[in-house]
């Protein structure tokens, strides 16, 4: 019978684009800090740690063995996950794996990158098949212009809905003390004012590299409830692998592949009797390296139909106030710390259910939230998390 | 004695070029190959599902069975389905430094039905067009060396 | 009809994976490095619970994860714990090969630290021996851990 895991506790760190004064393991180490404190609990009753980071953007190889005195890992069991930007929840299957087998009853889950010591860009690039990619010099940037291009063609959405989704961004990363991005944008000129980057895309349109880490407490559910009076429960977890670097790796042209984010939220609704997913589940925090990303993500998602996405912002719905909110936190637009940022969803999603997300928490009641992670080319990893089972 | 830390950082570059030697495989080398010598585009068929394998590989990863030696040769005109421009020029890890490109890319789909990311030859931007008409212009002397060297770019052709 | 894939001719591509990176050695690591370079002294951190001294300094303790603040200052004398030498070049080296390395336990620290090994061959080496840092001249130090030339044998 397999045991039941929650989230006790989260700690990250406020995520920025420069950290000269700490290096790899002492930027890990703050989150690790932050996650005892708000667990209450010591390193000692830590079982194992599962660590998510991509070394080409750091360029140390091995880098879990470098943090391993600092994250708490030494001489413990526990392994690096290098999963592109599913990493971070890939590594929370692990340890959920782990837990529900009862071969540990604790764990922590750590997300970490710090980007101000690479070229995040040029790492991305060297993800390419011999075939066509290598004189392609464009990493994520170049996919996520394709993305844009494609989306703006088959949905009709504009470049006025993009901006309208950065501002929403925005306002809600202004709200959220750990967020890296807090530009105080007034209106959608700001966005599109801002120059391009590679047509469509503008500078604006994409996320930013940032420094910063995450790590979750997790622990099997006797211990759970001695430990916290909020546990959030880890409902399901569901990844979802397609084949990789076909030309036009992050958008299907003529509808014969299926995604996989598709494939994967089908998946998960279905398991968890989920019928009505913007009744049955209250808000989502998505990877979205790009507001025009968002929207075609909210389609391939089920949270609205096919080529409706932009509506959703149009209307408003979205927000921190509205009817079915996405990415309060201020999502990864405002925030990417790469290897941490889908343990930053599970985090924020945690925050919400908990009612301690504060100033960004959201008006909706929050009982159940589903947190994603997309990592080049074509995997998705969503995570349903509860606040009762 | 515990001082606090000085708040001059310091950081240490680090620059160190990786060298690689990548094999392309039983199944790529055919194609470079044909691209180099006869200047032509070739991909095998999976014997189970019958869809063309793009590129050419030793296993159809949707029937998980050995795609064998069923070669077709693929036209090399197509239509754009979707472009963008550089505009920023992105630091290339193969060249080990910044790289403007002037032409725009575009995801192009071949007559037979296969996806190709390949330069296009016309730099006016106003002149870009989804769905306009293009074909392959190969280099004199291809080099073995995959769609991006053998291909100099797709040019208009309608 | 383009012929089997057994006969077919095997393309090798040369390529490379060139991105330049610059880490932070961070507040603790800067005031080690910057301590050599202006003041020719080698500091270490204690940990008041489990009473070692880590040399480099860090900010944690790895058996009692405490956070340390608590700054020792050692000597540039140690005792060596075992050596190596390299006759291979790699891009990476500080110095042309041959290059002695060796691992020296400061006095007052609990670690080894690792540097190279000069005015020495390497047939007069022994475990055990005494060692003293020499520092490069002050206008070549650059707060780097090569701001220590090499340790070498204590007459």
């Amino acid at each position: 019978m397999a045991n039941r895991v929650a989230i006790v506790g989260v700690g990250q760190t406020h995520h920025r684009s420069k950290r000269p004064d700490v290096n790899v393991p002492e930027l890990v180490n703050e989150a690790v800090r932050a996650a005892l404190a708000d667990a209450q609990m010591k390193m000692k009753d830590i079982e194992a740690v599962f660590v998510s980071n991509m070394e080409m953007f750091e360029g140390i190889y091995l880098p879990d063995h470098w943090i391993a005195d600092e994250d708490g890992n030494f001489m413990k069991p526990g392994f690096k996950i290098a999963a592109g930007g599913t990493s971070g929840i890939a590594s929370a299957k692990e340890g959920w794996h782990f837990l529900s087998a009862g071969i540990f009853d604790t764990a922590m889950l750590i997300g970490f990158e710090k980007l101000d010591s690479g070229d995040t860009t040029a790492a991305i690039t060297t993800a390419t098949t011999l075939a066509w990619g290598k004189g392609e010099a464009r990493g994520a940037i170049g996919e996520f212009a394709k993305q844009a291009a494609n989306y703006m063609q088959q949905s009709g959405a504009t470049d006025v809905h993009a901006a309208m989704v950065r501002l929403k961004a925005d306002q809600c990363a202004c709200r959220n003390e750990y967020a890296h991005l807090k530009l105080g944008l007034k209106s959608v000129d700001d966005i599109l004012k801002s120059p391009f980057l590679e047509w469509p895309l503008r500078l604006l349109d994409f996320c930013p590299q940032s420094c910063g880490a995450c790590a979750l407490i997790i622990a099997t559910e006797e211990k759970a409830r001695k430990i916290t009076k909020k546990p959030v429960w880890i409902a399901d977890v569901v990844s979802v692998h397609q084949l990789p670097f076909r030309a036009g790796a992050f958008c299907d042209l003529d509808g014969r592949e299926p995604y996989s984010e598709d494939l994967a939220s089908v998946k998960l609704y279905k398991r968890n009797g989920i019928t009505n997913v913007r009744r049955d589940i209250d808000m989502a925090e998505i990877y979205e390296p790009s507001n025009w990303e968002e929207m075609f993500l909210c389609e391939v998602f089920h949270f609205c139909e096919k080529n409706e996405g932009w509506k959703m912002i149009e209307k408003g719905m979205t927000g921190i106030e509205g009817e079915f909110p996405v990415n309060p936190s201020g999502g990864v637009i405002s925030s990417n710390p790469i290897g941490a940022t889908p343990t930053v969803r599970m985090a924020e999603c945690a925050l919400q259910i908990r009612g301690d997300a504060g100033t960004h928490q959201v008006t909706r009641d929050v009982k159940a939230a589903v947190a994603t992670a997309l990592g080049g080319p074509n995997w998705t990893a969503m995570v349903l998390l509860k606040r009762s089972l | 004695m515990a001082e606090k830390p000085s708040q001059e950082y310091v950081f240490v570059s680090y620059k160190l070029p990786l060298p690689y030697r990548w094999a392309a495989g039983k199944y790529l080398s055919k194609l470079y190959k044909e691209m180099r010598d006869h200047k032509k585009l070739v991909t095998n068929r999976c014997p189970q599902c019958r869809q063309l394998i793009w590129p050419p590989e030793m296993v159809c990863g949707r029937c998980k069975v050995r795609a064998g030696d069923e070669w077709v040769e693929l036209s090399d005109k197509g239509k754009v389905v979707g472009y963008t421009y550089m505009v920023v020029p992105l630091w290339d890890p193969h060249k080990g430094m910044r790289v403007p490109e002037e032409h725009p890319y575009a995801t192009i789909l071949l007559d037979d039905g296969m996806y190709v990311v390949s330069r296009l030859e016309e730099k006016d931007k106003s002149k870009l067009k989804v769905g306009m008409r293009v074909q392959a212009v190969w280099k004199e002397e291809g080099r073995g060396h995959g769609l991006d060297e053998d291909i100099l770019y797709f040019r208009t052709i309608g | 009809m383009v012929g089997k894939v057994e006969e077919t001719e095997r393309f090798l591509f040369d390529g490379k994976v060139d991105i330049p990176h610059k880490y932070s050695a961070g507040k603790v690591g800067s005031r080690f490095l910057i301590e050599m370079r202006d003041n020719e002294k080698i500091f270490g951190m204690r940990c008041p619970t489990c009473k070692l001294v880590y040399v480099p300094p860090r900010s944690t303790c790895k058996y009692c994860f405490e956070q340390l603040s608590e700054w020792v200052e050692l000597s540039d004398k140690g005792t060596l714990l075992t050596y190596a030498v390299a006759h291979q070049a790699t891009p990476i080296q500080p110095v042309k090969p041959p290059i002695t390395y060796g691992i020296v336990q400061l006095d007052g620290a609990d670690t080894g630290f690792v540097h190279i090994l000069g005015e020495v061959e390497p047939t007069q080496l022994k475990v055990g021996m005494r060692m003293k840092a020499v520092f490069k001249d002050k206008k070549e130090r650059a707060a780097s851990i090569l701001d220590i030339k090499y340790f070498k044998p204590l007459k």
